[in-house]
């Protein structure tokens, strides 16, 4: 016995909340970052015709899709895992023979699943849209690897030590949603005056921003080395920290 | 039937002190045969929850040994050999009773036709046909006491932990979930139940212990009970244990 099938039931299980759900959990927030690109790209790509040399309606889709699928990966392992332990079916999968690290993973897998439906299918829709390149094809998915590693497991780790719904929305709403915003989605941070342009530069989703734009228009405002770095240096603690919990049982065992 | 030389499962001073500093379980000793059929009483807090968690990995024992059929309880092994129905309804609210089923069956390293087929078969030993693909906030309190007991056997476990199985069930409920269980017993799987009930204990345990303020103060058959405390009921014994104790 290895816990290899658990794993692999446990992964289905998680894939399959983010299928049974499929207007919630991916139709919505691809709509709603599809009027993102059409009013921000469309309406302000008359104002603001460039930004290093690609067009606005370009620019800011890389941006669009990194805040989608982040938002994707955290709150849906948030809000499984809490959902698991305020029902308690989490024991379920706690009493059942797989390792500790099989459990990290599998819980993990629903999350990615989301963000990868969520952001291929803007990548998909944005080529007819606005024409969105694909010049860094390894880069674009070694961010995309690094950043949903990221926010799904930090997704675990907020929903394992939440103790009402508030706690997980909390994060969503003050912490990430904000920290997206000004990690220049919408704009180069080369554009913002100090202190802010310095400022931009400890926000870790900045990084995920630009390696994404690197992936997608092949160039962005910092080395696509350093943003690999930034982010795999948060994204493995984080992931670290939610097998810690499993392992240890520290909040999901009394 | 299985043949076990090893106990069923042998606690060896077990200890479980929570995070408040609540003493749950003080170096509890027990060892329960495999093939037997065993009832823990004693009254709320007194520690069977807790006891039940401990061998099904869901609390961090604070110390001591657990073992199933000889194996430690947190091995995958043992892990594989135990089924639990829980005091509490918790189920996936996302999957059908199929899907409830199946699932659980492929967490405990079932692959899927084997776990299809053992699926469909709990669905009709346990009447829930018309029910196969309904989700479970949308069942009975029956059912889904039926569904729980369903899914704790779904993989064939050596050991039926069963928590209060029938607490909050109707009288016609609870006559067939007993059914069940002593069909089960009759196959050779070890039973560990916890009650309330102590008609339900002298009907279904061969053997009962009594446990108060996580240590275990008395253990035999109802009719060794009876004799030790010099009672004619096995209520008179469970109040004169609990007082003497209080």
């Amino acid at each position: 016995m290895s816990g290899a099938t658990g794993l692999k039931w446990l992964s289905k299980r998680e894939t399959l909340r983010v299928s049974k759900l499929w207007t919630q959990t991916i139709l919505a927030p691809v709509i709603s970052s599809l009027l993102f690109i059409l009013v921000f790209g469309l309406s302000l790509g008359g104002r603001i015709k460039h930004i290093e040399g690609v067009d606005y309606s370009v620019f800011i889709v890389p941006g669009l899709i990194t805040m989608a699928m982040v938002q994707a990966a955290y709150s849906n392992n948030a809000s499984t895992i809490f959902q698991a332990r305020f029902d308690r079916y989490v024991n379920d999968v706690l009493s059942a023979p797989m390792h500790p690290w099989q459990m990290t993973l599998g819980f993990n897998v629903g999350g990615i699943f989301r963000a990868l439906a969520i952001g291929g299918s803007l990548a998909v829709l944005s080529v007819p849209l606005v024409g969105v390149p694909l010049e860094r094809p390894f880069a674009l998915v070694a961010m995309v690897a690094l950043g949903l590693v990221l926010f799904s497991a930090l997704g675990l780790v907020v929903g394992i030590y939440a103790e009402q719904w508030d706690h997980t929305t909390f994060i969503q709403n003050i912490v990430i949603l904000p920290l997206a915003f000004v990690g220049g989605v919408f704009y180069s941070v080369s554009i913002l005056p100090s202190p802010w342009h310095e400022l931009s530069h400890v926000n870790p989703i900045f990084y995920l921003v630009n390696g994404l734009r690197f992936g997608f228009l092949g160039h962005s405002d910092v080395s696509i080395w350093l943003s690999l770095g930034v982010t795999a240096a948060f994204a493995i603690p984080a992931y670290l920290w939610a097998q810690y919990l499993f392992s240890s049982g520290k909040r999901l065992k009394p | 039937m299985f043949k076990d030389t090893a106990p069923a499962l042998e606690l060896r001073g077990l200890t479980k002190r929570y995070d408040d500093g609540t003493l749950a379980l003080e170096n509890f000793d027990l060892e329960i045969p495999a093939g037997s059929f065993f009832g823990l009483l004693g009254p709320n807090g007194a520690g069977k929850t807790t006891l039940i968690s401990a061998v099904c990995n869901l609390i961090r024992v604070s110390s001591g040994d657990v073992l199933v059929f000889g194996e430690p309880a947190d091995t995958l092994i043992a892990r594989s050999w135990i089924g639990l129905a829980e005091q509490d309804i918790n189920l996936d609210r996302f999957l059908t009773v199929h899907e409830t089923l199946v699932y659980h069956g492929g967490y405990f390293g079932m692959q899927g036709d084997e776990a299809e087929a053992r699926a469909d078969e709990m669905i009709d030993v346990f009447g829930l046909r018309s029910k196969r693909d309904v989700r479970a906030p949308r069942l009975s309190g029956g059912q889904r006491r039926r569904l729980l007991l369903a899914r704790a056997l779904m993989h064939r476990p050596r050991l039926v932990i069963l928590d209060e199985p029938t607490a909050g069930v109707d009288f016609e409920l609870r006559i067939e979930l007993w059914r069940y269980i002593r069909r089960l017993h009759s196959e050779g799987t070890t039973i560990l139940l916890t009650t309330h009930y102590l008609d339900e204990a002298e009907e279904l345990c061969e053997e009962i212990g009594l446990i108060r303020g996580g240590r275990l103060i008395a253990r035999d058959t109802a009719e060794g009970l009876r004799d030790h405390f010099g009672v004619d009921r096995l209520t008179d014994v469970y109040v004169k244990a609990m007082e003497v104790q209080a």
